[in-house]
């Protein structure tokens, strides 16, 4: 197997075997959008509307979730200095790894976003474009967490610090992901424009975090 | 102390690395760990470091990684430099071993030869030589520290890398296990391989250098 493929599986693996895969993000994102209309009140116009929105925040704090794990466990076990020395190039190691974690832990989010959506009451075809657009936010929101855990890999309660990092970083993708669904509830075209800005997000994260994510990585070794 | 000499038919032909360090300098924050300390380390050679506690073993090992940037001096492998372009000539073993609890020695053995480039075939037989062999599928969250290190231990052979930088090799190893690890180092300098391992303990390896990094200061 080619080094990188070996990274995917790997870390699709240990998610599966050490952090109980999908669920917790599932359980925390399940979790969020239950108790938001308690907290919001019984006006089924008013959840209708602000479903999307609801999706789009509840997909990120899930990515969130478990970020300090990511490169945390690196950190600590010595996996890092073994990544360093691997001979892989460190920015395509990254990247392998945050996406295989992803592509292990994440994949329900676009499906129980499109379930809630219709549960808010939201029309068949808005829902279906917000958990497009939460598919397409997958890859930017799950690097931003992945250079986040990196900076903070290592330090006691991480968990702040990395919140405090990648919540502004996320700022963009959740705005035109969000977007996405509710110019599309709305009736809007914008909704095309901003589930294209998503991918585009995405696509920009493909490209810039991995250097970063290496550099944290190799600067949190010093 | 070995009767014959390992063979591994399955791990590729090595390409020995000669590691030069020069006047190389060394602090962490604002106290000298080491001053102008010089090595030439040629393939086949061993070195062992030994020193008090907090004399800077563990932080000359991660400069020659390229982990850590030396105050000044120069580290050379081969015609790289510095050290972190070399990283395909170095096999590490740090403080901790690099397992996934959750993860048997199998797996964790494949994926690090996937990633050296190494055949698997060689996984089983190098196992055998630190005795840990009928351990494989039990995962490491499960092992003793000592079957731990031999497993990472397994790990640092099966890379196939010249020049081995072991940070307490034998920190967790009963007698067996040191004598195992003695005849895997000699395998791996009798096929041009060297070796710097920092240890407090007594390794008994044949003409080895000794360096107190204690008289460096």
């Amino acid at each position: 197997m080619s080094a990188l493929g070996a990274v995917f599986v790997r870390e699709a693996r240990l998610a599966w075997a050490g952090g109980g895969g999908a669920a917790g993000p599932a359980a925390f994102f399940l979790a969020a959008i239950t108790l938001a209309p308690l907290a919001i009140g019984p006006a089924p116009d008013l959840l209708a509307a602000i479903g999307p929105g609801i999706m789009g925040f509840a997909a990120l704090l899930s990515v969130l979730q478990s970020a300090d794990r990511l490169f945390g466990d690196d950190h600590g076990d010595g996996t890092a200095e073994l990544y360093l020395l691997s001979g892989v190039t460190p920015s395509w190691l990254v990247l392998a790894k945050v996406m295989g974690q992803a592509a292990a832990t994440l994949w329900p989010l676009p499906v129980i976003g499109l379930v809630g959506a219709l549960m808010y009451g939201v029309p068949v075809a808005p829902a279906a474009v917000g958990a497009l657009a939460s598919l397409a936010a997958i890859p930017a929101l799950s690097l931003i967490a992945g250079f986040a855990g990196a900076l903070a890999a290592g330090i006691r309660r991480s968990g702040l610090l990395i919140a405090l990092i990648a919540t502004p970083m996320m700022v963009p993708v959740l705005i035109f992901a969000a977007g996405a669904g509710r110019a599309a509830f709305e009736g809007d075209e914008r909704a095309l424009a901003n589930l294209l800005l998503t991918l585009a997000v995405s696509l920009g994260a493909t490209a810039l975090a991995p250097f970063g994510i290496a550099a944290a990585l190799r600067s949190r070794l010093a | 102390m070995q009767t014959e000499t390992l063979n591994f038919p399955d791990m590729p032909t090595l390409r020995p690395e000669t590691l030069r360090v020069s006047g190389l300098s060394l602090a962490r924050g604002e106290v000298m760990l080491v001053r102008d300390f010089g090595l030439e380390l040629a393939p086949g050679e061993a070195v062992v470091m030994s020193g008090p506690n907090g004399t800077g073993k563990t932080t000359l090992l991660r400069a020659i990684a390229g982990f850590i940037r030396p105050e000044a001096g120069t580290i050379d492998i081969g015609s790289h430099a510095p050290a972190v372009a070399a990283a395909e000539a170095l096999a590490w073993l740090g403080h901790a071993d690099g397992l996934k609890p959750g993860e048997t020695p199998r797996q964790a053995l494949r994926f690090w030869a996937d990633m050296a480039g190494q055949s698997r075939k060689a996984i089983l037989p190098v196992m055998r030589t630190m005795a840990i062999e009928s351990l494989i599928d039990r995962p490491a969250g499960r092992l003793s520290r000592g079957q731990q290190r031999r497993t990472a231990l397994v790990r640092v052979a099966l890379m196939n890398r010249p020049i081995w930088l072991l940070d307490e090799p034998a920190g967790p190893l009963d007698g067996g296990g040191r004598a195992r690890l003695a005849e895997l180092v000699a395998w791996h300098r009798s096929r041009g391989g060297s070796v710097i391992a920092a240890t407090h303990q007594k390794l008994d390896w044949p003409d080895g250098k000794r360096i107190d990094l204690g008289a460096h200061r």
